[in-house]
């Protein structure tokens, strides 16, 4: 008896000795749906991480507020008081450019769940220990184009486009609309102050255009008037497309979001095997399934970490990130592994276009339209307005 | 001519919304003597019972916007008891400072109840459309209109055709003199408070429906209350429709005539403030 259970605490303390533990800061702004998203899928990740004994990865999570503000003391938390080795986050642009000075004080390995302006790329182009998951804007850029350019070949001509004049909705338009007007589109672009709520005058002042697509550069807050107000000012345009960073809690039931398109990097019909394992596993630990793209980044990420400390057989950063350089692994958006980014600003970025499907609202749900191949549904084109 | 026609309706629908914030607004400057930053506030929570009531009890908005009122002439009514009677006699910048903490702890409130997302609601005459001659405008903006036409024509003959409509007037003028009189000044106040919330909870509503619903909803329209209510003359009630509707018919008419004109929105409504005050000062020189 003794002896059995002088085995069963080497055994034990083998595992043990075994098993290499990491603690990590999550960084998100949890208050938000897709922060909160992305939470669950990190949060996922590690269980599925865990539950092979190999690596136990620890979770420090803060709320970055969604703003530089809140963000910033709470990094300095996690890296003084939590003492924390490697972080995940950096959702917002915004919030992530201000994250970027005190990341290069304290030297975490950065795993960047979001964040696609280029402006944060240039942010980061010096730190060695930046893993960079998400597409950057031009390669967001590239996918709406490809999706504009199969619109055109279906017959639409003229573009609208409705940008928030801030850095969000500006920074880009000049390009953009060189892009577009060089595929063969007349473009009309007009500014607006998001939150405004008032588009009847812009959009009027678009009717004599006649646009084939509405297209609004925005946020949340804009989806809802202006599909309400481009009824009400009957601009009938063939195709409303939006790119804002998320959309309306509540909009797929709103009748009016109906044949609205936008873009997304993943959806729970996206068929691949991954795909299906994520959304059984998110079902299963959360009771329902979330259409965010966050929530199975924050998954991937969790999955490729564990792999790299696995790999590493150490909780040392460096280590790691040695490791995580090298991984290759299928995932719910479709293959992963680490490059330098295409400007070689950075030189370990996950994902980039391919990633991108365009989708249309119906009846309660966002369907897959674009490209082909990923299509759940012919795109409605043109739509009801 | 259409294409004008067509502007100066989207002008005067969306002063409607603009002069149902205001004139609570007006009410509680005019009467009570409290410049209320947390009137945005009072919206917001407006939007939230409205949204909370649809989507746990599937009421719908046009519903809720009786009760709403009711509840935010209670908030109103513990806001200006709890909070306002203390400092009605301190300086007027103590009173700002802690209705602009009030704003700020009633925003935090919310995010930390619900979350900072944008919520919409799915009522099936959102997008509910009237066309008339070549002109063609939205059933929401056309209702928040009326609604607001008929909520200051109400609140006019209310203050001029009742004992109490005269008793607020005339503490409105002068605080010490009713009192005298026998006229019960701090229930007056608290009358013209929580009216003031009420008027800011049913505009919330409204908010509800035409836009969205989130911790910050009400701060953008309050900005344009205030440009309203000094274009009108601070507690003027019967210049808030038509300030609204200046100020309104300014959006969109830059909006539409001038080439970006979109992004101009907002430097309209500060024009219009530098230009009332400014005409003001030297009309009474």
């Amino acid at each position: 008896m003794k002896k059995v259970l002088v085995l069963w605490v080497l055994l034990l303390a083998g595992l043990a000795l075994a098993q290499t533990t990491v603690r990590v800061g999550v960084l998100l702004p949890i208050s938000t749906v897709a922060g909160k998203a992305a939470l669950n899928g990190v949060q996922l990740g590690v269980e599925q991480v865990n539950a092979g004994g190999k690596v136990k990865i620890e979770l420090v999570v803060v709320d970055d507020g969604n703003t530089p503000a809140t963000a910033v003391p709470a990094l300095t938390k996690l890296m003084t008081v939590d003492r924390v080795d490697i972080v995940i986050g950096g959702l917002a642009s915004g919030v992530t450019f201000a994250l970027s000075g005190p990341v290069k004080q304290y030297q975490p390995l950065f795993l960047c769940i979001g964040a696609a302006s280029s402006v944060v790329e240039q942010a980061f182009s010096d730190y060695g220990r930046f893993f960079h998951y998400h597409p950057w804007d031009y390669h967001n850029v590239a996918a709406a184009l490809e999706f504009f350019k199969y619109l055109y070949e279906n017959g639409a001509r003229r573009v609208a486009i409705l940008y928030e004049d801030g850095p969000f909705g500006s920074a880009g338009i000049q390009t953009y609309r060189a892009q577009l007007q060089n595929q063969g589109y007349t473009v009309q672009a007009e500014p607006f102050k998001t939150g405004s709520g008032n588009f009847t005058a812009i959009l009027t002042r678009f009717k004599a255009f006649r646009p084939d697509i509405l297209y609004w550069i925005g946020y949340d807050v804009d989806a809802l008037p202006i599909a309400a107000q481009t009824r009400q000012v009957g601009l009938e345009p063939k195709l409303i497309y939006g790119a804002p960073p998320a959309w309306p809690v509540g909009f797929e039931k709103n009748r009016l979001s109906n044949d609205v398109a936008g873009m997304t990097a993943w959806l729970p019909s996206v068929a691949n095997n991954e795909s299906r394992r994520f959304v059984n596993l998110y079902r299963r630990k959360f009771g329902e399934v979330t259409d965010e793209y966050m929530a199975p980044m924050g998954y991937v990420i969790a999955l490729s970490l564990g792999r790299a400390v696995e790999a590493a057989s150490s909780a040392d950063k460096d280590r790691i990130a040695t490791e995580l350089a090298k991984v290759q692994m299928d995932t719910p958006f479709g293959p992963l592994s680490f490059k330098p980014s295409d400007t070689g600003r950075t030189r370990f970025q996950g994902f980039n276009q391919s990633i991108w499907l365009q989708f249309q609202y119906l009846e309660g749900s966002r369907r897959p339209v674009f490209p082909a191949n990923r299509a759940a549904r012919p795109l409605r084109y043109p739509g009801n307005y | 001519m259409e294409l004008l026609l067509q502007t100066l309706i989207n002008g005067i629908l969306a002063a409607g919304l603009y002069a149902l914030v205001a004139s609570g607004l007006a009410l509680a400057v005019g009467v009570v003597g409290i410049v209320n930053f947390a009137h945005g506030e009072f919206s917001m929570i407006g939007a939230f019972v409205s949204y909370l009531l649809f989507v746990g009890a599937g009421i719908d908005p046009i519903l809720s916007l009786g009760l709403a009122a009711v509840v935010l002439f209670v908030v109103g009514a513990l806001t200006y008891y709890g909070l306002i009677r203390p400092v009605l006699a301190a300086p007027e910048l103590n009173q700002m400072l802690l209705t602009f903490g009030l704003s700020v702890a009633l925003q935090n409130l919310a995010l930390l109840l619900f979350g900072a997302d944008t919520r919409v609601l799915f009522t099936p005459y959102q997008g509910a459309t009237l066309a008339l001659g070549g002109v063609s405008f939205g059933l929401p903006p056309f209702a928040a209109f009326v609604l607001s036409v008929g909520l200051l024509v109400g609140l006019y003959a209310f203050l001029g055709r009742t004992r109490l409509g005269f008793a607020v007037r005339a503490v409105a003028q002068n605080r010490l003199a009713p009192g005298l009189l026998g006229i019960e000044t701090q229930r007056i106040y608290l009358l013209a408070f929580g009216l003031s919330a009420a008027l800011a909870g049913m505009a919330g509503v409204m908010l509800s429906v035409m836009l969205y619903t989130s911790p910050t909803v009400g701060f953008a329209y309050t900005l344009k209350a205030f440009a309203i209510i000094v274009m009108a003359g601070l507690g003027n009630l019967r210049g808030v429709i038509p300030a609204a509707i200046v100020l309104a018919l300014a959006e969109a008419l830059v909006s539409t005539y001038v080439p970006g004109g979109g992004g101009w929105v907002e430097a309209v409504f500060f024009l219009v403030i530098f230009l009332a005050l400014t005409w003001r000062s030297w009309r009474t020189r």
